[in-house]
């Protein structure tokens, strides 16, 4: 097996601020500039994966028997791990809840900074299929297997999302479920499990029409696509969805137990604290009310699970017990059996950009350019007054270092000047990439300034309404970057059904590094 | 510079009388209370944090602080500050004794054996391919540790026994879910009843002892995949439904759960015929530790509380027999038959963990 770029989550400030972005859309300015990271007494500063945001008013009720407030932090759960292993977390958060804590234990770099571990609810990661679909292949729910979900990918008669699982656990839980449940392993993974269900997996990971770095902008971009017809998600994000049909594979899932962790670095106060928090999580009452309103599996006897939920068991699929099976699980979805990607860089080399925000944005290309996967296709549409060039490198896995240099030397090229005509660039990034392989397809959009030359907001407006079906799903990635305008920017993600990334708060290469798990 | 040293402390020392005399005399309509601090196995979190059992503390003069951690992780972490460490068992409380110089004997107020929880179907289904027998109503059993170890070594699978064909979760290797041996005690407790059965009834002596269960053991590890920390959260899994079908976990937590008058209708305890004990051991750091231990081995008040919470308290049975009499469907309050495995050496347990985990 081939580690040559190994899978590594890298997260800067960037994956910060996005969350802060994606929490606090509505705060206030001040509110911004304040260090989320100072400690301040009675609260828990918690490091937590994204889809706890839905434990917001749980945790409203916990404050109001405890008297602690808790100050998450989201961020994807491998992201989190590696935080956590060089030691970026120390002083910074008083606690971990992510959703699983199995991948953490493989790393004994990030196993010894935590002290204990408390297991506040449950939730299987399944696959929620429009009823519709359902029908149409003939499916009893209670029935259906890994083996048959990829039978019908295969068949051409289903599509679906899942977030990344170099980033996030669903994704990765996912990942292991259909490893397991393709190379009927009988008991945890090995490498030999994983090389013998590849061709498989290969014609499984066909499938996948969607990708994402969180689960909650998953959601969102399968509601938007409207033609993926099912998706890989924790069973608590999938039951409120309307109109799917949530599946527990009979062959077997992976379920995240969510505990509530204190960490060595803190004092015993705080972990005193931590666990108080715990306590009361574990209370009948409140997980009477985390079953019902979050559709988690509760973790004491005395509540049943939310009636929305099936009682009937399954078989948990064990977790890898080593980390090169892990991580070598992750590089060949990465490197050989996902579909490629495919992207468009249209970045800002306006006169603006002169000095040191053009020496930042070659830095983080070139930082970028190492995590880029094989087979992956990218172009680099350097714009100012117009597009100045489109050079596109593809990184062949036969040689990929050939692909990697020529992104490398066409990035050391980049010169500043012009004005910045960000919606003609744009068109012409959708031109480029037209209707063309089956890949997953996006475009980001680095710029500095506000838009003064070519086309203007609405008349991109009308060129995107235009475009055939296929190609408005492209989304746009835009990053906030110097004096960028962050509503003209929002505008373009809304309309494209991207995300805004924000890289004047956090870093540029954070962004990058972000906006790869979408990409 | 000692000298400086010394002058200081004793300045700090004279003004800490003081403030105990101004704080003694504010104080002396109420109970005054010293608080001790242990590091504990997350199966006694429970225990530490009933108002009955911090109500009982009080009255004697103690208010105690805890957080939890693996009994074996305990070594790993800067015990400065605490008055006392509180693991599972004794190798790992003899290793902490012997790091900070903790006097023997140590108080062992309390103990409990491991069990293995099962669904009542995976239940049924053992014993119909003779790797259990079940008692009555099916409540509770007895695991053939033998017939098991044997079902492992083969990679027997759910799917091969009779009767496990009507269960969607029935499928895949037949295996023990134990915590992670290197740093929780039971699991490390799971290998040395497994390791002493698989010799033949000896317990592992030396290196070369290891080396001939070693292939087993590793295997009975390997196929679990990830392990949880503490019995606690494999057992919490085990409760909302998830995981595997097996899960060795102390008596005490299903006694507990009992006693807490929780529904358990569809659990099994088997109790392996050949097991292990964890022996709770109060590693003394200070004097307030040793006094603790002490208390809670010899106070009646607490050991009723214990039994209520599913330990079995040292010495006499009749605490647990009277707090567990309306359980004996799931419980076996007299173990009599059952083989206890004795425990290697701390050294060689340890050296048998890191190769099962190879």
């Amino acid at each position: 097996m081939r580690l040559r770029r190994r899978v590594r989550p890298r997260v800067g400030a960037g994956a910060l601020t996005v969350a802060a972005v994606l929490l606090g859309s509505g705060c206030t300015s001040s509110a911004e500039t304040e260090d989320p990271g100072a400690p301040r007494p009675g609260t828990l500063r918690v490091l937590a994966s994204s889809e706890l945001v839905d434990m917001e008013p749980v945790l409203d009720q916990v404050e109001e028997r405890t008297g602690i407030k808790i100050r998450p932090t989201y961020m994807g759960t491998l992201d989190a791990v590696s935080l956590l292993a060089k030691n970026t977390t120390d002083g910074r958060y008083d606690a971990l809840w992510l959703s699983s804590n199995d991948y953490l234990h493989l790393r004994p770099d990030a196993a010894r900074k935590v002290v204990s571990e408390t297991p506040v609810m449950t939730s299987p990661v399944a696959i929620g299929v429009k009823t519709t679909t359902v029908r149409r292949l003939g499916w009893k729910p209670q029935e259906v297997t890994w083996s048959q979900v990829e039978q019908a990918v295969r068949d051409g008669r289903l599509t679906y999302g899942m977030t990344d699982p170099a980033r996030s656990n669903s994704g990765f839980s996912a990942l292991i479920s259909v490893a397991s449940g393709l190379s009927g392993a009988q008991s945890a993974l090995t490498e030999a499990d994983v090389a013998k269900a590849t061709p498989r997996l290969k014609e499984f990971f066909k499938g996948q029409k969607l990708t994402s770095g969180s689960s909650g902008w998953l959601a969102a971009a399968y509601g938007r696509r409207g033609t993926v017809d099912a998706l890989i998600n924790y069973e608590s994000m999938l039951t409120p969805m309307k109109d799917l049909t949530v599946i527990r594979p009979r062959d077997g899932v992976v379920t995240a137990d969510y505990p509530l962790t204190s960490l060595a670095a803190t004092g015993q106060d705080t972990r005193d604290t931590v666990r108080r928090v715990a306590d009361a999580l574990r209370t009948p009452e409140i997980q009477d009310e985390i079953t019902r309103s979050t559709f988690r599996r509760p973790v004491v006897t005395s509540v049943p699970p939310s009636d929305a939920l099936d009682t009937g068991r399954r078989r948990e699929l064990p977790f890898p017990g080593s980390r090169s099976v892990a991580d070598g699980l992750l590089d060949s979805y990465e490197n050989k059996l996902r579909r490629p990607s495919r992207t468009v860089y249209v970045l800002d080399t306006s006169g603006s950009m002169e000095g040191d925000r053009i020496e930042r944005l070659k830095a983080a290309l070139a930082d970028l350019t190492g995590d880029f996967r094989d087979r992956e296709e990218v172009t680099l549409m350097p714009f100012g007054s117009d597009v100045k060039s489109v050079r596109t490198h593809v990184v062949d896995p036969a040689d990929p270092r050939a692909g990697l240099d020529a992104i490398r030397g066409d990035t050391d090229a980049l010169s500043a000047d012009g004005d910045t005509a960000i919606f003609t660039s744009l068109q012409k990034a959708y031109g480029h990439l037209g209707t063309g392989p089956d890949t997953f397809t996006s475009i980001v959009l680095m710029t500095d300034g506000e838009n003064t030359a070519g086309a203007k907001a609405s008349e991109f407006d009308d060129f995107y309404q235009g475009l055939p079906a296929a190609q408005r799903e492209i989304p746009v990635f835009p990053i906030l970057f110097g004096d960028s305008d962050r509503d003209e920017l929002e505008h373009i993600a809304e309309l494209t059904g991207g995300r805004l990334f924000d890289a004047q708060k956090g870093s540029l290469d954070g962004a990058f590094e972000e906006i790869r798990g979408y990409q | 510079m000692r000298r400086i040293i010394g002058i200081v402390l004793a300045v700090l020392l004279i003004g800490g009388v003081g403030a105990a005399v101004v704080a003694g005399r504010e104080q002396d309509t109420s109970t005054a209370t010293k608080t001790v601090r242990g590091v504990i196995g997350s199966e006694k979190a429970e225990f530490f944090s009933d108002p009955d059992v911090v109500k009982a503390l009080s009255a004697k003069g103690f208010t105690v602080k805890t957080e939890t951690a693996g009994s074996w992780a305990m070594e790993d972490l800067d015990l400065k500050g605490y008055d006392f460490a509180f693991p599972s068992s004794k190798a790992p409380a003899d290793a902490l004794a012997e790091k900070y110089r903790a006097r023997q004997p140590l108080p062992r107020p309390f103990y409990s054996p491991l069990v293995v929880v099962a669904h009542r179907v995976a239940a049924s289904v053992l014993a119909a391919n003779g790797l259990a027998t079940l008692d009555g109503g099916g409540g509770r059993g007895t695991l053939k540790m033998a017939e098991y170890l044997k079902a492992a070594e083969q990679d027997r699978t759910w799917q091969r026994l009779k009767g496990a064909e009507r269960y969607a979760e029935l499928t895949g290797a037949v295996y023990i879910t134990s915590t992670d041996p290197l740093s929780s005690n039971s699991g490390a407790l799971y290998l040395a009843a497994a390791s002493y059965v698989a010799a033949g009834d000896r317990v592992a002596a030396n290196s070369a002892d290891v080396g001939r269960t070693a292939p087993l053991m590793r295997k009975l590890i390997g196929v679990q995949g990830a392990q949880q920390p503490s019995s606690d959260a494999a057992f919490r899994d085990f409760i909302s439904g998830a995981g595997n079908p097996l899960v060795l976990v102390y008596e005490q937590q299903v006694a507990s759960l009992l006693a807490q008058g929780q529904q358990v209708d569809d659990l099994t305890v088997l109790y392996p015929d050949t097991t292990t004990t964890s022996d709770h051991t109060v590693v003394p750091l200070t004097a307030e530790g040793r006094a603790l231990g002490e208390l809670l081995s010899s106070d009646p008040k607490l050991r009723a509380l214990a039994a209520r919470h599913g330990f079995r308290p040292q010495g006499d049975t009749g605490e647990f027999t009277a707090a567990t009499a309306a359980h004996t469907t799931y419980l076996n309050q007299k173990l009599t038959g059952f083989h206890q495995a004795p425990v290697p050496a701390s050294a060689v347990l340890h050296e048998m963990a890191r190769r099962a985990r190879g």
